[in-house]
């Protein structure tokens, strides 16, 4: 029998690429280093293109925004798949087709087999989590840095001794026909664009932490408010391409933000009783079938304004003086905003630089490229190593989910 | 040392920005609601307005500003602005906005509001005072031409009468009646 393939990274392009390989009859170790798998679009409210969840199936289309199962149960429950969380990769050596990959398996403070998320532990101590009652694995998350009173209650409480506050690390080295890079983007945190405060301010932020205000599932219950002072938020302001197609930080357009910033404005122009929401860009990159969320937004009335911000001041009441450029009318504006926020461009993640090393893979302005760049193979990114989602660069979930499945069927032809 | 001191950011404008809070956030409506301007907010501000526009190189508002201006809630420098009584009524900018923004009719409509209010360029009042008095805006005046052409002086059966008793009814013999 072949060696299976290891999935690095459990986000959407990862966990399609394991479930259709696993259907198929191919043995499949996903990997994640995170406790709950999920990656980016845990976090997202509504997804464009359907304002759905991708992976939901017709019968669940009435809850709103993004249900967050992911393929429930198959990751779990799908035989050919071992999901491996809390591990990292640390060394990969071998050749191409017999690949040797040593993981470290972090500790398993909450056995996800046993616990029953009764949500005891989480009342008695911070250390505890839900990312969501949809997570999977189905268990609570412990973070050791917040170890407390409490968590040594919880760990004896548990009503089904799933807690274990000691447990160690481990190793595992296992040998892997192909590997398939997924470890998807991560959203820069813009402390050093010091002209819009973020990380001074607190009523500025980025987009996925709108995304999370938003999300009626998230910890806020949907409630659209400014992180100050838990007051409404009314006026929000939304900059686009921050540190984006900038030469000081990065020189791409990270494709999507432009996108996913209108689905926000929309949300907040639809849904929230008198919300104004105001876009100040430079351009708008809705690109393909994406242009008609461009338009809804102005009819439901969100304002653009083509320029820059100059200037951002927070007054007495944490409300935002902000002066804007506005570049058509060529004459400056100024705004009162409740919530500035930043669409930050999307970064390659942390630890993929050595992962691209050690592999010797190409890279595309610090995501990995493809192996023949004339080829029309993007996936192919070495010999029998594949990439997809965001790892190659910004993407969406249907254009990851794309490049999922396009991996999959070039490792099915080689086993042909 | 504190925080703020230390804190360096663009330098102030010298000149005081638009203040957002001081506009009219009901122009849009307002003008949304008036003949051909449903696709008002549809406009994304790509400059084929201005672009086709015979005369805007002489303004200092431009096709594309006013109707940003609109959207902005900037009534008073819109109903008071000179473009809209400028405007040939060509129709280029109307006919080739990608987003079927009516662009010449909405100034119609800036222009009939503005009216409502009073605000008339003198030469427009003249004009329409002239349409009044003589129910004509080009008298014929010396025969010269048509005589050139071997036509009696008079222009046969032409009466303003009727013409005249009609604009006195209407709003444009309103304004030239009485209100300045
Ligand atoms: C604010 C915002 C809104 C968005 N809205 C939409 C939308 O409406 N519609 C849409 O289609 N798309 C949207 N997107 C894009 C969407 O989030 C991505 O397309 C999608 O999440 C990409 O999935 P992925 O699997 O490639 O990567 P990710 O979701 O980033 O997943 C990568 C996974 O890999 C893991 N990982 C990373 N490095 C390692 C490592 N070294 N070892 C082990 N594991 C690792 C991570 O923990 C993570 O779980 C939005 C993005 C943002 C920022
Ligand atoms: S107390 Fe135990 S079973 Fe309950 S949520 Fe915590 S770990 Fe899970
Ligand atoms: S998608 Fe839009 S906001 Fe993002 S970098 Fe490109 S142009 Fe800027
Ligand atoms: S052509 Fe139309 S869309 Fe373009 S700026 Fe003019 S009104 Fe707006
Ligand atoms: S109709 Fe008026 S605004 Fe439009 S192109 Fe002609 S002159 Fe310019």
């Amino acid at each position: 029998m072949s060696d299976p393939v290891l999935v690095i990274g459990a986000g959407v392009a990862g966990m399609t690429a394991a479930v259709e390989l696993a259907d198929n009859g191919v043995q499949v170790v996903l990997v994640d280093r995170k406790s709950t798998i999920g990656g980016n679009a845990l976090n997202l409210y509504k997804a464009f293109p359907t304002d759905d969840c991708f992976y939901c199936f017709e019968g669940n289309r009435w809850r709103p925004g993004i249900r967050k199962c992911f393929y429930r149960s198959a990751m779990i429950d799908q035989p050919n798949i071992e999901l491996m969380t809390n591990t990292i990769i640390q060394d990969i050596s071998g050749t191409p087709s017999k690949f040797t990959v040593k993981l470290v398996i972090g500790p398993q403070y909450v056995d996800p087999k046993k616990c029953i998320m009764c949500g005891l532990c989480v009342e008695v101590s911070e250390a505890f989590a839900l990312e969501s009652p949809q997570c999977q694995p189905q268990a609570v998350t412990y973070d050791p840095s917040k170890l407390d009173e409490g968590a040594k209650k919880a760990e004896q409480d548990c009503p089904t001794k799933a807690i274990s506050l000691d447990a160690n690390p481990s190793e595992k080295t296992i040998t892997v026909s192909d590997i398939v890079l997924a470890t998807g983007y991560h959203e820069m945190q813009p402390v050093a664009v010091d002209e819009y405060g973020y990380g001074v301010l607190q009523n500025v932020i980025t987009q996925l932490e709108l995304a999370r205000i938003l999300d009626p599932n998230g910890p806020l219950g949907g409630r659209l408010v400014r992180p100050s002072d838990g007051r409404e938020a009314k006026r929000i302001m939304m900059i686009q391409c921050v540190g984006s197609r900038d030469e000081n930080y990065y020189p791409f357009c990270s494709k999507i933000c432009c996108v996913f910033a209108l689905k926000h404005a929309n949300i907040i122009a639809n849904e929230r009783a008198d919300g104004r929401v105001s876009v100040v860009y430079m351009d708008i990159r809705t690109y393909d079938r994406h242009e008609r969320y461009y338009r809804e937004a102005r009819e439901a009335g969100v304002e653009f304004v083509r320029g820059r911000i100059s200037r951002v001041v927070s007054t007495e009441d944490d409300t935002l003086e902000i002066t804007v450029y506005d570049s058509l009318l060529d004459k400056y504006l100024r705004f009162s905003i409740d919530l500035l926020v930043l669409s930050s461009a999307l970064e390659p993640p942390e630890g993929l630089d050595e992962i691209i090393k050690t592999l010797g893979l190409k890279t595309a302005s610090g995501y990995v490229g493809p192996a023949d760049a004339a080829s029309e193979d993007e996936v192919v990114v070495g010999e029998h190593v594949y990439a997809c989602g965001g790892v190659l660069g910004p993407a969406e979930i249907p254009e990851s989910v794309n490049q999922a499945r396009a991996v999959v069927s070039k490792i099915l032809q080689g086993r042909k | 040392m504190t925080e703020t001191e230390e804190r360096t950011g663009p330098p102030e404008t010298l000149i005081e920005p638009i203040d957002m809070s001081k506009l009219d956030p009901k122009f849009r409506k307002e003008i949304h609601s008036m003949p051909n301007a449903e696709e008002l907010s549809a406009c994304f501000a790509c400059t084929t307005c201005t672009a086709a526009c015979p005369i805007a190189n002489q303004w200092n508002y431009k096709p594309h500003q006013l109707i940003r201006m609109i959207l902005l809630g900037m009534r008073e420098e819109v109903l008071s602005s000179k473009e809209i009584w400028e405007c040939l009524t060509c129709f280029q900018c109307q006919e080739r906005c990608p987003q079927k923004v009516k662009v010449t009719d909405i100034f119609f409509d800036c222009k009939n509001l503005a009216a409502e209010e009073g605000i008339i360029p003198p030469n427009v009042l003249a004009l329409g005072k002239s349409l009044i008095e003589k129910g004509q805006l080009y008298e014929v005046l010396n025969d010269w031409e048509r005589e050139d052409l071997d036509l009696e002086a008079e222009v046969p059966g032409l009466n303003t009468d009727t013409i005249k008793e009609i604009l006195r009814g209407t709003r444009t013999g309103r304004l030239v009646g009485g209100e300045k």
